[in-house]
């Protein structure tokens, strides 16, 4: 348990984005939850949810390839890893890490990312926030 | 807000086929393997694709090549008050060996703009896409079609087989002058077909060497152009750099500002400062507009060319991949180049007509018939 909860009340939002049979395994979608856009994506089966406004200049990340990516490697060797992990912005291709959200090129500039499971068929998106006592 | 680079296009060369010559007519459809095809990037590939991962249309077909999906990605939802197209694919004519093919090509695609894009929206303008191969032909091209309302300019691409000053071109900015047009030299060709490597150490082997070193040509000519005294020669001539952004350009006019003054002598017909020449000559589009840390590092940058301005027009380059946001680059820059930058400049350079004055923005100052 880290110091900074301690005295602080934790809440969680919930947001029923959408039928887990209209996601497919391989398609996204952008739903309205929390009172802003989220793109939300089936990979293989895993359900992934992040903003959908890449943080660099806003880009649909709904409409981002989810792919592996090249690993950081000795020159002129290519070694391909991650794979399904790597959101691809669709506008100027900055890649981010489709599970915490943070960017490939530094790992401070992130997207927002949110938990994502199904529960009866819909795919319910949960927020939490660390609220301090009033 | 005025874009000044807007990438409209055909989807395949086939659909240029009603305005071709009828003498290109069979070469265009059974030349190669089974069709001709214009050089293009397959040298350099954009490892994620070289257009937005949003803008294929719904219907299918390349991005570009649909109206609607430009007018409800662009037009509509960025306000644009004029859309400068520029083509895509196109400007590889000139990359061609064969002169008489490129003229033709560049013919069809002038016609298929003026026919089928311009007269679809108002705030569409076009350019004008002559092959350099044989630029007597492509003055002639200009004087046919130059005078057309919705034409604004004539486009040349980056890539040449010398710099732009050279003699061989004149005959083009003799005719863009008496049409009363500006030249634009947009990135294309570069180390394709007949052009020589793109960089000045010859071939790069990654896209990203390539991209960034996109910039060299158009230095190459801002310098040529200066040296050849091409502005001393048609004074009334603009030339306008679409798609290399802006930041090489202060240091390259320091080192020329230098060199001239002691090497005037070799180049005597260029009177002027080289730096001051360029300023009441040529314009800049912002895209890709440099992304330094700090907005304050990029308006130093921008501070460094007096007057400039009054040199750079605002460009979203849609719908390629580096595409730049209108709200954000017009906050990047200093609030006094604002509406200079965004609209004024490229509504002086175009003779586009005046905004009308709404209600709402009496206020503004805005100059009106």
């Amino acid at each position: 348990m880290s110091a900074r909860n301690v005295g602080a009340e934790a809440t969680t939002e919930r947001a029923v984005a959408l039928s887990l049979s209209d996601l497919p395994p391989g398609a996204s979608a952008v739903v309205e939850a929390f009172g802003t856009m989220v793109a939300v994506f089936n990979v293989e089966g895993r359900i992934f949810a992040v903003g959908n406004n890449c943080p660099h200049h806003g880009g649909p990340l709904c409409r981002g390839r989810v792919s592996g990516t090249h690993l950081p490697s000795r020159p002129h060797e290519y070694r391909y890893g991650r794979e399904g992990r790597v959101l691809v912005c669709p506008w100027h291709g900055r890649e981010f890490d489709i599970e915490s959200g943070q960017a490939l090129f530094d790992p401070s500039v992130r997207v927002k990312v949110y938990e994502a499971r199904v529960e009866d068929g819909q795919i319910v998106l949960t927020r939490r926030r660390n609220r301090s006592p009033s | 807000m005025i874009d000044c680079d807007v990438h409209q296009t055909f989807n395949r060369l086939s659909d240029l086929l009603p305005w071709i010559d009828p003498a290109y007519r069979d070469y265009v459809l059974h030349a190669g393997f089974g069709g001709f095809e214009l050089p293009n990037y397959l040298t350099w590939m954009h490892p994620n694709g070289t257009t937005r991962g949003d803008a294929v249309p719904p219907e299918g077909g390349v991005p570009g090549s649909d109206y609607e999906t430009m007018r409800e990605q662009l037009l509509d939802p960025l306000d644009v008050e004029y859309a400068i197209l520029t083509g895509e694919d196109i400007l590889s004519v000139s990359s061609l060996p064969n002169p008489q093919v490129a003229a033709a090509v560049a013919a069809a695609y002038n016609r298929q703009l003026i026919d089928e894009w311009l007269p679809r929206d108002s705030r569409l303008k076009g350019s004008l896409v002559v092959a350099t191969q044989d630029a007597v032909r492509a003055a002639k091209e200009i004087r046919t079609l130059g005078g057309h309302t919705d034409i604004v300019q004539v486009l040349l691409p980056g890539a040449a087989t010398s710099g732009y000053g050279h003699l061989q071109y004149h005959p083009i900015y003799e005719a863009a002058v008496e049409t009363g047009l500006p030249v634009a030299m947009h990135v294309g060709g570069e180390g394709l077909g007949i052009n020589p490597p793109p960089t000045a150490t010859g071939y790069p082997i990654y896209y990203i060497e390539w991209h960034v070193l996109l910039i060299q040509c158009a230095m190459s000519h801002v310098v040529s152009l200066v040296c050849h005294g091409v502005f001393e020669k048609y004074p009334e001539l603009r030339v306008v750099m679409i798609e290399t952004g802006v930041a090489w350009l202060p240091t390259l006019l320091w080192r020329l500002d230098t060199d001239w003054k002691a090497l005037r002598s070799e180049v005597p017909w260029a009177k002027r400062l080289p730096s001051e020449t360029v300023r009441e000559h040529m314009r800049l589009t912002t895209q890709p507009l440099d992304e330094p840390d700090s907005r304050q590092e990029l308006k130093q940058a921008l501070g460094l060319v007096d007057g400039l301005e009054n040199m750079l027009m605002f460009a979203t380059d849609y719908p390629h991949w580096d595409f730049d946001r209108p709200d954000l680059v017009s906050r990047r820059l200093p609030t006094s180049w604002r509406e200079k930058v965004m609209s004024e400049n490229a509504r002086a350079l175009y003779g586009l007509p005046a905004k009308p004055i709404r209600a709402a923005a009496a206020g503004e100052g805005l100059a009106t018939s």
